[in-house]
C-alpha cells in the first residue's frame, strides 16, 4: 500500500523518481506526488494516477523522493497526496504505513504548526521541522532528527525525508518495507526492488527499527543510534519483468510468463531418481514426522494457493491440514503448539494480516514456515523459514502468476513432507514429481489456446452474473478463477462447491447467467457432471474446463486442458485467467489498476 | 541509428514446428533464430531496435521483453496481417526518426552484415541491400548488378533463369523516403520490400555491398537441424548452471543443455543436440543430432536421431527414431535425399516402443500407441493406433 521512491546522485533525479514512481503504481494509484532539491525543494504532487502527475522539465535535482498513494486516511485529493512538508517548506516526508498516535501528536503540534490535509503523515514534517531546531545544523542533522521524531511515532510507516539543503534522504523503517538500492555515486531508495531494478541489483533491504542515510557517497544505517552493517544482497529478476515488453497491460505479460515462472519454480529442486525434494528447509525431520496439524494462513488468491495445498498435503503427506484466512486466525484451543507447523503464505511476503497471524502462532510457540515470492521481505525474517516460489515480479494488482508458482511450491512441499513422513514411496513421489515436472509445458499448452479462449469472452461479456462450480482440488480454482474474473472486470462472480448450489445459490441461476465448471482430474468430474444439469435445466449456459471434452454432453462450450492429474485443475484457473483478462478488456476495464484495490497490502 | 528487425512471419513451411510459435522463435542452439539476430544487431553497436511482430507475438514480446538481456531498448510494432516485408517495415515508420538498418528476424547473420551497410549507407546517402552468394539462389532473391550498383532482385526465379548466385541477403539501411517508395509499389495483396528496392533502383543508385560471412536460412525443418549443428559446432553456449548430468551419463562436446534439463544414467547426449528447458532424457536414452524443445519427456531406452522433438512432448520408452536420410515430399515438391530423422510436434504423446522412419512429420497433439510404425505426415490431433 503506497509506493516510495528516492533517489541521490548525479543523474537526472526527477526521472529516476517519477520512473520508480510508474513501477510501483501497483501499490496505490489514488495520488502521485515528488519532492526534489532544485535550490530550494520543489513538491508536485496530484491526486490520480501517476501519469497524470505533470512534472517541470526545467529541474536539475540530484536529490529527491516520490510517492504514489493507496488512501487510508483522508480522501486522494491533491491536498492530501504526499509528500507533505512543514511549516516553511524546508523539510519534505512521504510515508506508506499508520501513524497510530497521529491524533495526540497533531493536537501537540497545532499550537504551533499549521496543519493542510487530513492526513496522518502530516505529522512527520513537523516534528522534523521542530526537531530540526533542537539539533546542530552539521550534514547529518537530519539524521538525528529523524531519530528523535521516530522515537515519538507508533504504529507502522515506511519513511523518507529531504531537506532543502541536505546532502541527502533520510528513510526509516517500522514494519512497513523499505529498500535501499546501491549504485556507483548513485542510490536508490524504494518500498520495492522493482522501483529501480533497471539501474542496480545489489540491494540492501531495512529491517525494523533501521535508520538509513542515503548520499552520494553511500549508504549509513542506523539501528538505535548506532551504525550496524547489513548485508548487500543481489536479485537476481530480470530488469525486464518491470516492464511491459509490448504487452497492453501487465497482466496479459505475467499470463504468458507463466512456464517460465514455473521452470524457474522447479528448478534444481527436484531429485527424480530418488523421489525426492530439496527446498533447502532447515526442519527437524523429528518434528516433521510427529507433525499433527499444518494450519495455513493467507489472504486474498494465496488463500486460494492455501486452500489448494491442503488437497495436496493431505493427500501426498498424510497430515490433517486446516486453512485460514490470515485475519481471522487465532491460535485457539484443541492443538499442541510443538506439534503443528504455520505455513504461511504470502506473495509479497508484506502483508499486513499474514504477518499477524504469523506472530500470533510464534507467540504460541509454533513453528513458522512463509512461502512467498519476495527475497528480503518481512515475512522472512517473521518466520522460522521460508520457501521462495521464485516466480520473478509480479505488477499487475490481479495476480496470476504467482497463483500457479505457489501452487507448483506447495506441491513439491507436499511431497517433501510426504516422502519424510514416510507416507509416500520413493516411486509414489516420483510418479507426482513427473507429473509437476510437465506442468510447465501444460500451462504453455493452455496459453497456445488464448484465441480460442478469447472468442468465448467475447461471447459471454454481457452475462448478468458468472458463477464458477468445482469439487475437491477445482474448489479453490473456482473461488480463485471467481475472483479474477470480479477483481478486473467489475461484474459478478462467484465460486462455489458444486454440491452446494442447490443448497441456495441455485435460487441466482437464470438464463442469463453463465456457469463455468471444473470438470478436470482431481475435481470429482462425474459427480460435478450432475451439478452442470442442475444448472442446464434452469436455463443457464455452461463452459466446462476439462481435459476430457469427449465424454461430456449438453454443454454449451468447452475449454480443453491437457491431462496431468493432480495439478489439472491449475490448468483450469490459468484458461479462466485468460477468460477474465478477456472480458475485462472487452469491457474496457483498467486492468492493471483496478478501482479501490493496491497489491501487497500492507495494512491491517 | 535503429534497426527494423522484421519477426512478424509465421514460416508455415517449418509447420508444426511454427503452429504454436513464429519462424523467429524456433531454437538455434538452445536460442531462438530471433535472440542471434538482435545479438549481431547489438553487436554492430545499434542500441535501438524497432522489432515488427504479428504471428503468436506474445511468444516473442515474452522472451525480449523491452529488450535488457542485450542492453538495447527494444519498441514493438504490430503487423497485424502478414502482407510482406515491404508492409513490415511500413508498420515501423511511426518508430523510425532517421535512416536505419532492416534485418529479418530468422536469419542469422554476423554483425559485418549490418555494420557493411550501415557505412556504405553514411558514407553516400544511398540505399545499400548485403549481398551474399549462395548454392542455391533460385530459392531467394536473385540480384542483377551493374558496376557494384543493384539493378533488379527477381524473387525465386527458375533455377534456369537465375542471373548469378548472388542473393539479397536481407539487411538494408534506408533513409526514411523508403517508406513512400514501398507504399508506391503496393499494386498487389502482399508487399515485397524488394519490389519497392527494384523501383527505387529506377531513378537511384542502390548499393550492392558484399558480404562473406555467417548467413544461415531455415526453410525446412531439417534446415533448423543443420544450423542448430553449425552453431554447436563452433561455439556453443555454456549449458545452463540448473542442468544436471547423472554422473555415469555421457554428454559429448559440441551440444546444449537448457535450464533444469535432467541427463538421466547411462544416458547419452551426442554432438550437434540441443537439449531444451525442463527437458528429462530417461535413463540409457541416446540422443544424436537432435534438438528437444522445452518440457519435453524423452524416456528411458530411446534412440532419438536427427530429429526435432517439439515441446511438452512425450516419446515412450523404447522408441526409436531411426534417423538418416529421406526423401520427403513438402508442399508438392520432394524434397530428395535429405538428412532428416523427423519432427514430433508439441503436446504429442508417442508410446512405448514405436519406430519412427526417417522424414516423418508428426503434427501437434498427435498421440501415437505404443508399438505402432510410423512415417509420412501425420495431421495435428490424429491418434494412431498400433495395427
Amino acid at each position: 500500500m503506497c509506493g516510495i521512491t528516492g533517489y541521490v546522485g548525479d543523474d537526472d533525479g526527477l526521472e529516476i523518481v517519477h520512473e520508480g514512481l510508474q513501477n510501483l503504481e501497483y501499490r496505490g494509484y489514488d495520488s502521485a506526488g515528488v519532492a526534489v532539491q532544485d535550490g530550494g525543494l520543489r513538491v508536485h504532487k496530484r491526486e490520480g494516477e501517476v501519469s497524470n502527475l505533470e512534472l517541470p522539465t526545467d529541474v536539475d535535482t540530484d536529490c529527491g523522493i516520490g510517492h504514489t498513494r493507496w488512501s487510508t486516511h483522508g480522501e486522494p485529493t491533491d491536498r492530501n497526496a504526499h509528500p507533505h512538508t512543514d511549516c516553511r517548506d524546508d523539510v519534505a516526508v512521504v510515508h506508506n504505513g499508520i501513524i497510530e498516535n497521529h491524533a495526540s501528536l497533531k493536537t501537540d503540534l497545532e499550537a504551533t504548526h499549521l496543519f493542510d490535509s487530513d492526513t496522518d503523515t502530516e505529522v512527520i514534517p513537523h516534528l522534523l521541522e521542530d526537531a530540526l531546531a533542537d539539533v546542530d545544523g552539521n550534514g547529518d542533522a537530519l539524521v538525528a532528527a529523524m531519530q528523535s521524531v521516530t522515537d515519538r511515532l507508533a504504529g507502522s510507516y515506511a519513511i523518507a525525508a529531504t531537506t532543502a539543503d541536505a546532502d541527502g534522504i533520510v528513510a526509516a523503517r517500522q514494519d512497513s518495507p523499505l529498500v535501499v538500492g546501491h549504485g556507483d555515486g548513485e542510490q536508490f531508495l524504494a518500498s520495492d526492488v522493482t522501483a529501480f531494478i533497471e539501474h542496480t541489483r545489489r540491494v540492501t533491504f531495512l529491517e525494523n527499527g533501521d535508520l538509513a542515510y542515503l548520499t552520494d557517497d553511500g549508504v549509513t544505517i542506523y539501528n538505535d543510534g548506532t551504525v550496524v552493517d547489513r548485508p548487500i544482497q543481489t536479485v537476481d529478476w530480470d530488469a525486464d519483468a518491470a516492464e511491459k515488453g509490448g504487452y497492453p497491460h501487465y497482466m496479459l505479460k505475467e499470463i504468458h510468463e507463466q512456464p517460465q515462472a514455473l521452470r524457474q519454480a522447479l528448478a534444481g529442486r527436484i531429485d527424480d531418481l530418488a523421489g525426492d525434494v530439496d527446498l533447502d528447509l532447515g526442519l527437524d525431520p523429528e518434528f516433521l514426522r510427529d507433525l499433527e496439524e499444518i494450519q495455513v494462513v493467507a489472504a486474498g488468491t494465496s488463500y486460494h494457493a492455501g486452500l489448494y495445498a491442503k488437497h495436496l498435503l493431505e493427500a501426498h503427506a498424510d497430515v490433517r491440514v486446516t486453512v485460514d484466512i490470515a485475519s481471522e486466525y487465532r491460535f485457539t484451543g484443541g492443538r499442541d503448539p510443538w506439534n503443528t507447523l504455520v505455513l504461511a503464505i504470502t506473495q509479497s511476503g508484506e502483508t499486513a494480516d499474514t504477518l499477524a497471524a504469523v506472530r500470533e502462532a510464534a507467540d504460541h510457540g509454533v513453528t513458522v514456515i512463509a512461502v512467498t515470492n519476495t527475497v528480503g521481505s518481512s515475512i522472512t525474517r517473521a518466520a522460522d523459514d521460508t520457501v521462495f516460489i521464485r516466480a520473478g515480479p509480479e505488477i499487475g494488482v490481479a495476480a496470476t502468476k504467482t497463483f500457479v508458482s505457489q501452487v507448483a511450491t506447495l506441491a513439491l512441499l507436499a511431497v517433501r513432507f510426504g516422502r519424510e513422513r514416510g507416507a509416500l514411496t520413493p516411486t509414489e513421489a516420483a510418479a507426482h514429481l513427473e507429473d509437476i515436472h510437465r506442468f510447465p509445458g501444460a500451462v504453455q499448452q493452455v496459453l497456445d489456446a488464448e484465441p480460442q479462449i478469447e472468442a468465448l469472452a467475447e461471447t459471454y461479456a454481457d452475462a448478468d452474473w458468472y458463477f464458477f462450480i468445482a469439487r475437491a482440488a477445482g474448489y479453490p480454482v473456482a473461488l480463485e478463477s471467481a475472483l479474477k474474473l470480479k477483481e478486473i472486470s467489475y461484474v459478478h462472480a462467484e465460486g462455489f462447491p458444486a454440491g452446494e448450489l442447490k443448497h441456495g445459490p441455485l435460487a441466482l441461476v437464470t438464463g442469463d447467467t453463465v456457469g463455468f465448471a471444473v470438470l478436470t482430474a482431481g475435481a470429482d468430474p462425474e459427480q460435478t457432471a450432475h451439478n452442470v444439469q442442475e444448472v442446464k435445466s434452469r436455463g443457464a449456459d455452461v463452459v466446462a474446463v476439462t481435459s476430457d471434452p469427449d465424454r461430456l454432453e449438453d454443454v454449451d462450450a468447452t475449454i480443453p486442458v491437457p491431462a496431468i492429474d493432480t495439478l489439472e485443475p491449475v490448468l483450469a484457473n490459468v484458461a479462466l485467467q485468460l477468460f477474465a483478462y478477456h472480458v475485462a478488456d472487452h469491457l474496457d476495464r483498467p486492468i492493471d489498476k483496478p478501482r479501490n484495490l493496491a497489491k501487497s497490502v500492507t495494512v491491517e | 541509428m535503429q534497426a527494423v528487425v522484421l519477426a512478424g512471419g509465421e514460416g508455415r513451411r517449418l509447420r508444426p514446428l511454427t503452429a504454436n510459435r513464429p519462424k523467429p522463435m524456433l531454437p538455434a542452439a538452445n536460442q531462438p533464430l530471433l535472440d542471434h539476430v538482435i545479438q549481431a544487431v547489438a553487436d554492430a553497436g545499434i542500441e535501438e531496435i524497432v522489432l515488427v511482430v504479428g504471428y503468436r507475438r506474445d511468444r516473442i514480446q515474452n522472451y525480449c521483453g523491452d529488450g535488457d538481456r542485450w542492453g538495447v531498448d527494444i519498441t514493438y510494432a504490430v503487423q497485424p496481417q502478414q502482407r510482406g516485408t515491404g508492409d513490415a517495415v511500413l508498420q515501423a515508420a511511426p518508430h523510425v526518426e532517421d535512416s536505419f538498418i532492416v534485418v529479418n528476424g530468422d536469419r542469422i547473420i554476423d554483425p559485418q552484415a549490418i555494420s557493411n551497410v550501415r557505412d556504405r549507407h553514411a558514407d553516400t546517402g544511398d540505399p545499400a541491400v548485403a549481398i551474399t552468394e549462395v548454392d542455391t539462389p533460385s530459392e531467394y532473391g536473385v540480384v542483377s548488378l551493374e558496376g557494384g550498383f543493384i539493378t533488379h532482385i527477381e524473387e525465386r526465379p527458375a533455377p534456369e533463369l537465375a542471373a548469378s548466385k548472388l542473393i539479397n541477403a536481407g539487411v538494408y539501411a534506408f533513409d526514411p523516403t523508403i517508406f513512400a517508395a514501398i507504399e508506391e509499389t503496393a499494386h498487389r495483396g502482399e508487399l515485397g520490400l524488394p519490389d519497392a528496392i527494384n523501383a527505387i533502383a529506377e531513378d537511384r543508385p542502390v548499393h550492392a555491398v558484399p558480404y562473406g560471412g555467417r548467413w544461415l536460412d531455415v526453410s525446412y525443418p531439417w534446415d533448423l537441424l543443420t544450423v542448430n549443428e553449425t552453431l554447436l559446432g563452433e561455439a556453443p553456449p555454456p549449458d545452463a548452471e540448473t542442468a544436471t548430468v547423472h554422473d555415469t551419463a555421457v554428454v559429448a562436446d559440441h551440444t546444449v543443455l537448457g535450464a533444469d534439463a535432467r541427463v538421466q544414467p547411462q544416458a547419452t547426449v551426442l554432438g550437434g543436440s540441443a537439449v531444451g528447458a525442463n527437458v528429462t532424457v530417461g535413463p540409457n536414452t541416446l540422443l544424436s543430432n537432435a534438438i528437444v524443445l522445452s518440457d519435453a519427456t524423452v524416456m528411458g531406452g530411446t534412440i532419438v536421431r536427427d530429429c526435432i522433438i517439439g515441446a511438452n512432448t512425450t516419446v515412450g520408452p523404447g522408441t526409436v527414431v531411426e534417423g538418416g536420410r529421406a526423401d520427403v515430399p513438402l508442399a508438392g515438391v520432394v524434397h530428395e535425399d535429405v538428412r532428416f530423422g523427423g519432427v514430433l510436434g508439441d503436446n504429442t504423446a508417442v508410446g512405448g516402443n514405436v519406430t519412427v522412419r526417417p522424414g516423418t512429420i508428426l503434427g501437434n497433439d498427435v498421440t501415437v500407441d505404443g508399438g505402432a510404425v510410423i512415417s509420412d505426415q501425420i495431421e495435428a490431433g490424429t491418434v494412431i493406433s498400433r495395427g
